[in-house]
This record gives structure tokens, sequence and C-alpha cells, in this order.
């Protein structure tokens, strides 16, 4: 009985998480090529979802609404480059700091202003009944996370390493003015990781809204620890924020269970404390030597 | 409103009276004053008419303002010698504690209210009613159900309140949740609650009402969950281990939905019991079949069981264009709340909001209304006892329950007795 419980809250806590691993991968994104990261893509996460189920409230077909929404979310992605990025690196300022949190703020007054500030339900195709495996109870939209995240990310880091422009990908990350040198358009590679990191912004929304529901706040919760699992994790590996999300979402499941549901969140803030302590660039973070 | 400020130049609704040249009088004099400029009834109407908690401020204002169309409809307010239209000044207070302390400060410095009506989260009584209290404006709480928002002003021993609630007040609905509990049967309940005011208050409601009540209920689980928490995994296995036979909860929509989903997730089969908040369309929609069975107290339900509830009901859908009142319980409260304040205007025979206090303690008339015949709702404050400014008891509150999307009498007994009582 035991065993299962324990089961039972890690199986709910790590697909939770699973979702915060991919908030973090967006992070991850855009930090490997520009070394800066959009501090609005919680927005991007609720704003896509708003889209989304306005595509669905309009008679969209389930299946065309996921393209329909990621390409929204790239867009978003897009337009957060453009606006509050590029010209801060280009200043070699820290001016995106800034920038995308105003970007955020303005996502979020414009979907208070467009969709209300109601939470709404988002409809699923798949059916309501949990599934029992092992004696563990999980819903078929739990399953559909996990899937969604690692089909997203497979598919993401098969084309960085499969492609020519998913190479380029890698070269700006690893050496912007080596890339450059190369041929390489550092601003567009910067481009296209703030598009994916949209589009998987926007998977994000889409897969966690039928759990949480839409509205204007829904990611607020979710973003911190989104950051947290980035932080700890390190924003070099994608593996790392995988096992870092679903570590965290198991965490809070225990210690929700076991400490008392006031402390849900308190293990997670240890564990951000205790790796900037002990390893600022995260656990699976690469030491790297800064040249002066 | 803005009217307000330009009072002579709007045409007189009052100008078909045989009194014509009194009232003008009157009218050019108080416009002079700057009070009751145009010869109406103003009353503010205050709730989040957005957010979260919209279901409930939207549908009180809704309720409310139908009840002022069909009072203006014929005519007005018999206000001494002349009849006098209601006139509705809305403010929405987006449930936000600060915004609703601000509002109250605007409202009690107009001089020409003669009263406010609303507020659905007890928070924003907390912060805003002390202003309607030190300028004497008489308002009418609907539907914030907080035991607080009232006993703040018997805890300070104030000796003449101007402050009066319409509502079931968790006291009343504790009790009934901790009976309904016990008329089932059970013996084995977890406690759910929400981390906010409501939710620990709420709490202790509910542990003091199994107290009262013998104690017969064995509590095996207490927890708690955030505004926003979506996993409530841990919570319920702790209540499904001990044994719950059904969830005692106090929370709003949005959580309580999260709660209903997560039962279903692993499992679990008892009954969700727990304050009104569990009607909320937004509970209702967001849990969907998860939410069936679930149940709550309720001062009224939409169902035509009556003549009164059945037009009641058809002139909301029919105005609102809505084929379901978003929050039944608000829209009527807010509905019946007008006519009370109404009867009181006419007792008063004036639009002074002290004079108007005076008559509702003391209504002499019943007032018909949708949820019931009230009779003498309140009485003189007593700072001793503050359910002299409380309009419910116990028999005007009857069980619901969710089914299938809509909320329907639970006890099939306490809808005949409606029925039966409608008919005497």
């Amino acid at each position: 009985m035991n065993a299962l419980i324990i089961g039972q809250l890690a199986v709910s806590g790590a697909l939770m998480g699973l979702v915060y691993a991919l908030i973090a991968y967006g992070f991850q994104l855009t930090y490997a090529t520009s070394k800066s990261i959009n501090f609005g893509q919680g927005e991007l996460v609720m704003v896509s979802a708003f889209f989304s189920l306005t595509l669905l409230d309009h008679g969209v077909p389930y299946a065309l609404m996921v393209p329909g929404g990621l390409a929204f979310g790239a867009l978003l992605g897009l337009l957060v480059e453009r606006t509050g990025v590029r010209l801060a690196l280009e200043e070699k300022s820290e001016g995106w700091v800034l920038l995308t949190i105003i970007l955020g703020l303005f996502f979020f007054s414009a979907a208070e202003n467009i969709w209300g500030r109601d939470d709404r339900p988002f409809p699923t195709p798949l059916s309501e009944n949990p599934v029992h495996v092992f004696g563990i109870d999980v819903t078929r939209m739990e399953i559909s996370v996990a899937v969604g995240v690692f089909a997203i990310m497979g598919l993401i880091e098969l084309f960085k390493r499969r492609t020519l422009l998913g190479k380029a990908f890698e070269a700006v990350s690893a050496d912007r003015d080596a890339a450059e040198l190369m041929g390489i358009s550092a601003t567009r590679t910067v481009m296209l990781s703030y598009g994916l990191s949209g589009a998987v912004a926007a998977l994000a929304g889409i897969l966690v809204s039928p759990i949480t529901t839409v509205g204007p706040t829904m990611a607020s919760a979710m973003i911190l620890k989104a950051f947290s699992v980035a932080v700890v994790a390190g924003l070099d590996s994608g593996f790392g924020v995988v096992l870092i999300g679903m570590f965290l979402g198991a965490l809070e499941g225990l210690a929700s269970f076991y400490i008392g549901s006031g402390w849900r969140e308190a293990p997670g803030l240890v564990l951000l404390i205790l790796a900037l302590a002990v390893r600022p660039t995260g656990v699976f973070g690469k030491a790297g030597i800064r040249k002066v | 409103m803005l009217s307000a400020t330009l009072p002579l130049h709007k045409s007189d609704p009052l100008s078909e009276d045989p009194m014509k040249h009194h009232v003008l009088l009157g009218t050019l004099l108080t416009a002079a004053l700057g009070l009751q400029a145009q010869g109406t009834v103003k009353i503010a109407i205050t709730g989040p008419f957005t957010g979260g908690s919209a279901p409930m401020g939207a549908s009180m204002r809704d309720g409310a303002k139908l009840a002022i169309a069909e009072i203006n409809a014929a005519g007005g307010i018999q206000v001494g010698g002349k009849k006098m239209k209601i006139e509705a000044i809305e403010r929405d207070d987006e449930a936000k504690n600060e915004r609703g302390a601000l509002i109250a400060q605007e409202l009690a410095s107009m001089g020409d209210l003669s009263g406010v009506i609303g507020t659905v989260n007890t928070g924003v009584c907390m912060s805003g009613d002390r202003y309607f209290q030190e300028k004497g404006l008489t308002k009418i709480i609907t539907p914030a159900a907080g035991s607080a928002s009232m006993t703040q002003w018997s805890k300070a021993g104030v000796k003449d309140l101007s402050i009066f609630r319409f509502a079931a007040d968790d006291a009343i609905q504790s009790a009934m949740v901790v009976e309904e509990a016990m008329r089932r049967g059970y013996t084995k309940v977890g406690l759910l609650y929400d981390s906010t005011n409501y939710g620990v208050s709420g709490r202790d409601d509910l542990m003091n009402q199994i107290r009262m009540q013998g104690g017969k209920l064995q509590v095996v689980a207490s927890e708690k969950f955030n505004i926003g928490d979506k996993d409530m995994t841990a919570q319920l296995l702790r209540c499904k281990i001990g044994g719950a036979q059904a969830v005692l909860i106090w929370g709003i929509g949005p959580e309580l939905a999260a709660v209903a989903n997560g039962m279903a997730k692993i499992g679990m089969k008892a009954p969700l019991i727990g304050g009104w908040t569990l009607s909320m369309s937004n509970f209702i929609d967001n849990a969907g079949k998860n939410g069936n069975g679930t149940l709550m107290p309720e001062t009224f339900i939409e169902d035509p069981i009556t003549p009164k509830a059945k037009a009641f009901i058809e002139a909301y859908h029919h105005t609102f264009n809505v084929g379901r009142i978003p929050s039944p319980v608000s829209a009527a409260q807010g509905y019946d709340a007008i006519y009370i304040f109404a009867a009181a205007v006419k007792q008063a025979k004036s639009t002074d909001t002290h004079k108007i206090k005076a008559a509702l303690e003391d209504l002499k008339e019943p007032v018909k209304g949708v949820i019931a015949t009230w009779h003498r709702p309140f009485s003189k404050w007593n700072p001793a006892d503050e359910r002299t400014h409380e309009a419910f008891h116990r028999q005007q509150v009857v069980m619901g329950m969710v089914m299938d999307g809509r909320v329907v009498f639970a006890n099939p007994a306490e809808k005949a007795q409606l029925i039966k009582a409608a008919g005497k």
C-alpha cells in the first residue's frame, strides 16, 4: 500500500513536472544561441492556449488546431525576438531582461482584454476515464503531456543534430563569433531559436490546458517552477531539464503528502538554493571558463 | 454616475405627476443643494463583475437589475406622496480588497446615495464596509457569506450598525454540511479548504459544527490547497487512505473543480459536500461529469417549482439571454434584496439612508420575494447578537446537488416543503 502511494504521488507529480520541463526547455533554446531568455515565456504559454481555444471555438478541428497554435506561438516568439531582444543584443546590453518582462505584461493585459479574466475549460478529444498502470491511476491527459513533451523535444534535438540548419544552430550556440566567420547568420539563428521557443511554449499551453483550464493567470505558478527547473538543471542540457522537472514534480507531490499540503513548494525552493550554492551552473550545466 | 452632474438637463421621469410643481421645486432645491438631483432613489450595486468570482457578482447584479426594472416599470417606489424610480450605480470591485476599499470610499462620499447592495468576497467587506459604517450609509451585503463580515461589528461592540446581510452565512452553511454528512450515515470525512480567509474560516466553522453536533464525524484528514493549485493528488490520497466516505470542502470554483477531477483520477467515489461556491458555474463547467453528486446548501435553486420562481427564472433567461443563470443563488438574493430595500424606502417615506436603515430594522409589511416571503427579516442591531442583522435562517436554505451541469434539489422533501409554503 505504502509503495503504491509513493508511486502514485511520484508519477502524478512527475507528469506535471514534465510541463515545467517543457517551459524550461523553451528558456534553453534561446539561451543556447543568444545567451538571453524570454522572461515572458509564461505569457506565451497562456496567450497561445487562448488562441488555440479560440480556434476550437470557431470550429477548427483538433488536428488542425495543434499546428495552428504552434505556428501562432512561433510567431509570438519571433515578435519577442524582434521587439525585445534583437536591439538589446546588438547593443550588447542586458536590456532584454526588462523588455521581455514588459512584453509579457503586455501580452497579459491583451489577453485580459480580449478573452476576459475567467478560467475556461479546454476541450480534449481524450476520454476522462483514468488508466490503471500497475495499480497507479493516470489520466489520459497526463499521458498526452508526457507523449507531447518527449515528441517535441526529440524532434528539436534531432533537427539540431541531423539538419544543416540545426548544425548552424549548434554552431552559433558553441561560438557565435566563429560561426559568423563561417558565414552563418547569427541573427537568423537567434530568430529561429525564438521561433522554436515560442512553438514549445504553445505546445505546453495546449497540453496542460485540459488539466489546468485556460485563464490569464494559468502560467504564473508554472513559470516560477520552470525557472527553478532551468536553474537547477542548468541552461545547457535538454536531458537535464526533463530529469529535474520530473524530480521536482514528484518531490512536490511527496512533500505535500508527507510533510503537509502547506509545504508543497518548500523542497523545490530548498533544492534551488542548494543548487545555486553548490553548483551555480546547474547540475547538468557545463562549468565553462569565461575569458575576460 | 455622470448624469448626476447634469441633473436639470435630463427629462424628468415624474413630469406626469399631478404634484409636478412640488416635485419640480423640490428637484430645484435639492439640485441646488447637490442632493437627490433627479428625484430618483440611488442605489449602488457593487461586486466582482470580472474574474473568478464573476459568476456570483454578475448574477447578483443582474438579479438586482431585474428587480429594479420591475419596480420602475410599475412607476417606482411610493416615497411619501410621490413615486420615485430607482437609479442603479454599478461598480466592479474585481474581488480585490484594495479596489473594494476605494469604491467604498467613493460611494460613501457621494452624499446622495440611499444605499448599497452587493459584495461577494468577505475580504472586500472587511476592507470597505467601515467607510459605509462611518457615514451611516445603509448597506445590504449579498451574497458574501464569510462569518467575519458581520462578526467584525459585534466584536468591535458597535452600538448602531448600518450594515445588513442578506445571505446564508457560513455558520448556517457549515451546520448544514455536517448535518448532511451525518444524515447520509457517514462516520469518516476528509476536510479540504483553500488557504484564503474564506477557506480557513470555513474549516474552523466545520470543525466547530462537527463538535457541536455531537462529534460523530471522524476527520481523517485536514488538508489545504492554494488558489491556482491544479494537482490535488496528495491531499486526496490522504483522504482516501484515511477511509473518508465524503470530502467536506471550502473553496472557490476553479480549485473545487480541480479537486473533483482529481477524485475521478484516483477513483475516489466519495461525494464532495461544501459551501455554496460548489454551485458556481466555473466549478460545474470545469468539473463536468466529475461534479455530479456534489452537495451544497442553496438559498435558491433554478427550478420553476413556484409561479414566482418560474417568472423570475424566465425573466432572467430572457433579459440576459442565457439558458442557465451563472449563480442562481446570487441572482435570487440580489433580486430579493432590492425588494426588501424598496420596502424600507417606502416605509421610511424618504430616500435618506439613515431613515431607510431604521425602517430596515423594523419592516412592517411582509416582502414577497423569489426565495421566500420575508417577514421582518432584520431587527434592531444588538452587538451581542449579529443575527439581528442577518436575514437568513436555516429554514430558508435547502440542500442542492449538481447533476449534469445543473443544480437540482438534493432532498425531495425540501422541494415539496417549498412548494407547500408558496401555496399558502
